[in-house]
């Protein structure tokens, strides 16, 4: 064949060949205007995900036999983002010797955290909650990673009905959903269902956040009280609040996650509909704990500790005082994710969430790993 | 080390290409970049029990071991191709197509392709041989430009290869307008369209007919463990060969000496890094406009840049589904789904928020039947925003907006295969604009760098590379780069930006 378009003989080679002549002459011609230097979408982008924000405790206050209400300012200068009800923050600052983060749901509302409010519940468990009631005053400064997490409601894929299952301070994340239900900031149904020993372990007034779109549940084991369900969280119970329209979300301890799951099956509702938060990697039991040296990378420094085979390796780096990323602290996020450059290690089947070529390339999240023998990893910066 | 030959701004496809290029020659080399990962677009991302693809919905160029394609043949120069493991795809695609009533599957293969044109015009085998005849000119001349290294003979052209001049300069709709092939094949020719993102009055039909031919004729395939898989191969292989990488490190300046020469970067932190070259695999505007200070930027460098334009906005949904593709009644990998093949029309009605015009959806079980457990499917639904429509979004509304887009895209897949995927929704991730800015930094959120325009298109811009370069010891390289958009194209361009840094360093070193 022979390509033509033009009845002009040569025609078609003649534009060819002009081409860039053309373009040349055009770039000639365009103004030499400044370069715009944020777009509205990257700018979007900026403020709801700033990365770090720099926060100072505002205020500190008891709320239940072993829960306390943390609330966070901004520091100056500084903005919380708007963000899904339901997400964490991880704190982070040094303590002592060591450099510590954890990750805590958010009580307030998205449109709390642009007016400047962010409150979290710090139930006393380990050692940075013990920091935060303690020794942390009114004025520390603390590091917050951005919200993140995928435990909120999600109107495609959710049904229009959350039965919202909590325990301890595991209430959190649905008195952050509650309080946007309320402002309109979310829209759907939150029944909360929540378990405690007695009434003076419910750290949240019930009767603050009933209303339209919300009902509140509270259930007590140890205690019988007029207004209060006796009991546990049983098939019995939750077959009174779930419908056909039900989507189940759940917050709490391991064990309350087993025995609900329990229930949920034998009413045969459909797990696929069941979201859980997961918790934090702890230590695990081993039949002799056993010290390894740890060569740790982080751009062009190297480090050398000690890490044990009960510990996570996110742990030896704080014990270190090397501030190492950290966000979820449970295997999903991959905000750690690392290098393993030689070493064995374990990771339980259940906390490994990393992507397949991870594994393939001998990747791993130190959140959620356990040393098995000498190891040297290469991690990446914290750079808030 | 505070001093490199190269520092490589961004472990995007091009930096990786390119760091992998300079260590291979034996220079030194740090590749520097803002996220905790390499790849850019180039990744996966892990939401429950399923791993979602980024980005990539098939990569061209790759063929077989027996006989490899452009692009595998690049990886096995720079030694990353036996880390990656390849999965052939079967079919081309499925086309539906609603103002047209188009309802039908291309396979892939010359013969195979040419002979299903028939179901669609009762010549239509002839159209499409005669066709690829023609695209087999353009690959060739293509090919003999880059063995001159852009210096041609003209005698050579004119004898060898005088179709590739005569529609040198046309854009697709032209010259498929001279080549007066039916409605029907044009259509079907014109369904990769939205992978270049460009209308068929804008695209260069000599790009688009290189990149048909190599979909049509050799297949396409994709890696095995997602698109992070071909990441973290070239992440080992910088590794082997002596670079480094530093994630969580963006760079915020590229510092120029007192004679206008890069003379090294400096980091977020503040920290400085000395170098004489810089592969810059981010786009022109963020060089020119924020990485440079503004007395280091020529004016032509701000016209150049101001003449281009932005491209194709990403916008995905990702579904991790609770019953089989099988059980959905999902056969195809790969489905176009268009309101009108008519690519101008459809480039129109993409400027705003509200239509779903086009989609790209992947149903990756049909490529990859282990890709996720047993009795679940993924799937993931792409277009484009031909405008910066995302631009004005308050962060109040910003959620509900991209789940009503993303609602009404599964809606209109639905309602075109005939199937129902609400129902059985138990992973939802949603990619606007706004992610692909967050992740990567570019200019309001777009995938497809600068976008094929009738005098920016690829053929213009390999012939003045050159003299589209302002600031000595700076390259620019990737999806912005000489070769366009797309992922065989992004590797290709940071390795040739890598290769011409090479050749400035050893002409300084003369």
């Amino acid at each position: 064949m022979a390509f033509k378009k033009s009845n002009i003989p040569g025609e078609d080679i003649r534009l060819a060949t002009e081409m860039t002549a053309k373009r040349r002459k055009l770039i000639d011609e365009t103004p030499a205007a400044p370069l715009v230097y944020e777009y509205g979408v990257n700018r979007l982008a900026k403020d709801l995900h700033p990365g770090f924000v720099k926060a100072v405790i505002a205020e500190k206050t008891p709320c239940s036999a072993d829960c306390w209400r943390i609330r966070l300012e901004p520091a100056a200068g500084e903005a919380f983002p708007y963000f899904r009800a339901g997400q964490f923050v991880t704190l982070s600052c040094r303590a002592g010797e060591s450099f510590l983060s954890r990750p805590y749901s958010v009580i307030s509302s998205p449109r709390e955290a642009l007016e400047g409010k962010l409150e979290i519940m710090v139930q006393r468990k380990g050692i940075f909650s013990t920091f935060l009631i303690d020794e942390a005053a009114a004025g520390t400064e603390l590091i917050a990673g951005e919200p993140s997490g995928d435990f909120y409601f999600d109107s495609i894929r959710d049904r229009k009905h959350i039965v919202a299952i909590a325990g301890g301070s595991g209430v959190t994340p649905f008195l952050s959903m509650m309080k946007a239900i309320r402002e309109g900031s979310e829209d759907f149904r939150l029944t909360l269902i929540y378990g405690a020993r007695t009434r003076d372990h419910i750290p949240f007034d019930p009767e603050k956040f009933r209303g339209e779109g919300v009902e509140v549940i509270v259930v007590l084991s140890e205690e019988e009280a007029e207004g209060y369900r006796h009991g546990f969280i049983t098939a019995g119970l939750l077959k009174e609040y779930i419908d056909c329209d039900t989507s189940v979300f759940m917050c709490g301890p391991d064990a309350m996650y087993r025995f609900v799951r329990g229930e949920l099956e034998s009413l045969g509702f459909d797990e696929t509909k069941i979201r859980q938060e997961r918790n934090s990697v702890g230590d695990r039991e081993v039949s002799e704990i056993k010290a390894f040296r740890l060569i740790v990378h982080i751009r062009d420094a190297v480090y050398e500790l000690e890490a044990t085979n009960n510990e996570t390796l996110i742990t030896a780096l704080e014990r270190a005082g090397i501030p190492a990323v950290v966000r979820c602290r449970n295997g999903v996020c991959g905000f750690c994710h690392s290098r393993v450059v030689n070493g064995e290690y374990f990771i339980a089947k259940e906390n490994d969430f990393r992507r397949s070529a991870d594994k393939k390339f001998n990747y791993i999240h130190p959140c959620s790993t356990y040393p098995e023998s000498d190891m040297e990893i290469d991690i990446p910066i914290m750079n808030p | 080390m505070d001093k490199y030959d190269v520092i490589v701004i961004g472990a995007g496809n091009g930096g990786l290409g390119a760091a992998c290029r300079i260590l291979n020659a034996g220079k030194t080399c740090l590749v520097c970049e803002k996220h905790n990962i390499p790849g850019g677009f180039a990744t996966s991302f892990v939401r429950g029990r399923f791993e979602f693809e980024a980005s990539l919905h098939e990569f061209n160029g790759i063929g077989t071991p027996e006989e490899p394609g452009s692009t595998r043949i690049l990886f096995e120069q720079l030694g990353v191709a036996d880390k990656i493991e390849w999965i052939q795809l079967k079919d081309a695609y499925h086309l539906i197509s609603e103002a047209e009533g188009y309802d039908y599957v291309m396979p892939f293969g010359w013969e195979a392709f040419a002979k299903a044109n028939n179901q669609l015009h009762p010549d239509g085998e002839k159209y499409i041989n005669e066709f690829f005849a023609l695209c087999q000119q353009i690959r060739e001349a293509m090919a003999y430009i880059g063995e001159t290294k852009g210096r041609p003979d003209p005698a050579v052209m004119m004898e060898k290869y005088p179709d590739y001049l005569a529609c040198g300069s046309y854009s697709v709709n032209e010259a498929f307008e001279a080549l007066g092939y039916p409605k029907e094949i044009v259509d079907n020719l014109n369904t990769y369209w939205c992978y270049l993102g460009a209308d068929g009055n804008n695209l260069s039909f000599l790009h688009y007919a290189n990149m048909i031919y190599s979909y049509f004729s050799k297949g396409a395939a994709i890696p095995k463990y997602r698109s992070h898989e071909l990441s973290l191969a070239f992440e080992e292989r910088i590794h082997e060969l002596g670079g480094d990488i530093w994630f969580n490190s963006e760079v915020v300046k590229i510092l120029t000496d007192e004679e206008g020469h890069v003379c090294g970067i400096r980091l977020k932190d503040g920290r400085e890094i000395a170098a004489r070259h810089v592969i810059a695999n981010c786009s022109p505007h963020v060089v020119y406009g924020k990485l440079l200070d503004s007395e280091a930027v020529p004016e032509r460098a701000l016209k150049l840049t101001n003449f281009r334009k932005l491209a194709g906005r990403g916008f995905t949904v990702f579904l991790g589904i609770s019953k089989s593709a099988e059980e959905l009644g999902l056969k195809d990998h790969n489905y176009f789904v268009y309101d009108t093949t008519d690519n101008v029309k459809q480039y129109e009605s993409m400027k705003k928020i509200g239509n779903t015009a086009a989609q790209a959806t992947v149903c990756l079980n049909n490529a990859d039947p282990d890709c996720s457990p047993e009795g679940t499917c993924i799937i993931y639904m792409t277009t484009l925003f031909t405008d910066d429509a995302w631009s004005s979004v308050d962060k109040e509304d910003y959620f509900k907006l991209k789940n009503k887009v993303a609602a009404d895209m599964i809606e209109r897949f639905e309602k075109a295969t005939g199937t129902n995927i609400h129902d059985y929704i138990e992973e939802i991730a949603i990619a606007t604009p706004e992610t692909y800015a967050r992740y990567c930094g570019h200019p309001q959120g777009t995938v497809y760098g600068y976008e094929s325009q009738y005098y920016d298109g690829l053929m213009s811009r390999i012939q003045m590379v050159e003299e589209d370069r302002f600031v000595p010891g700076l390259r620019i390289g990737g999806g912005y780069g000489e070769r366009l958009l797309g992922f065989p194209s992004s590797y290709k361009s940071g390795v040739n930006e890598a290769g011409r840094t090479l050749r400035d360093m050893e002409k300084e070193g003369r």
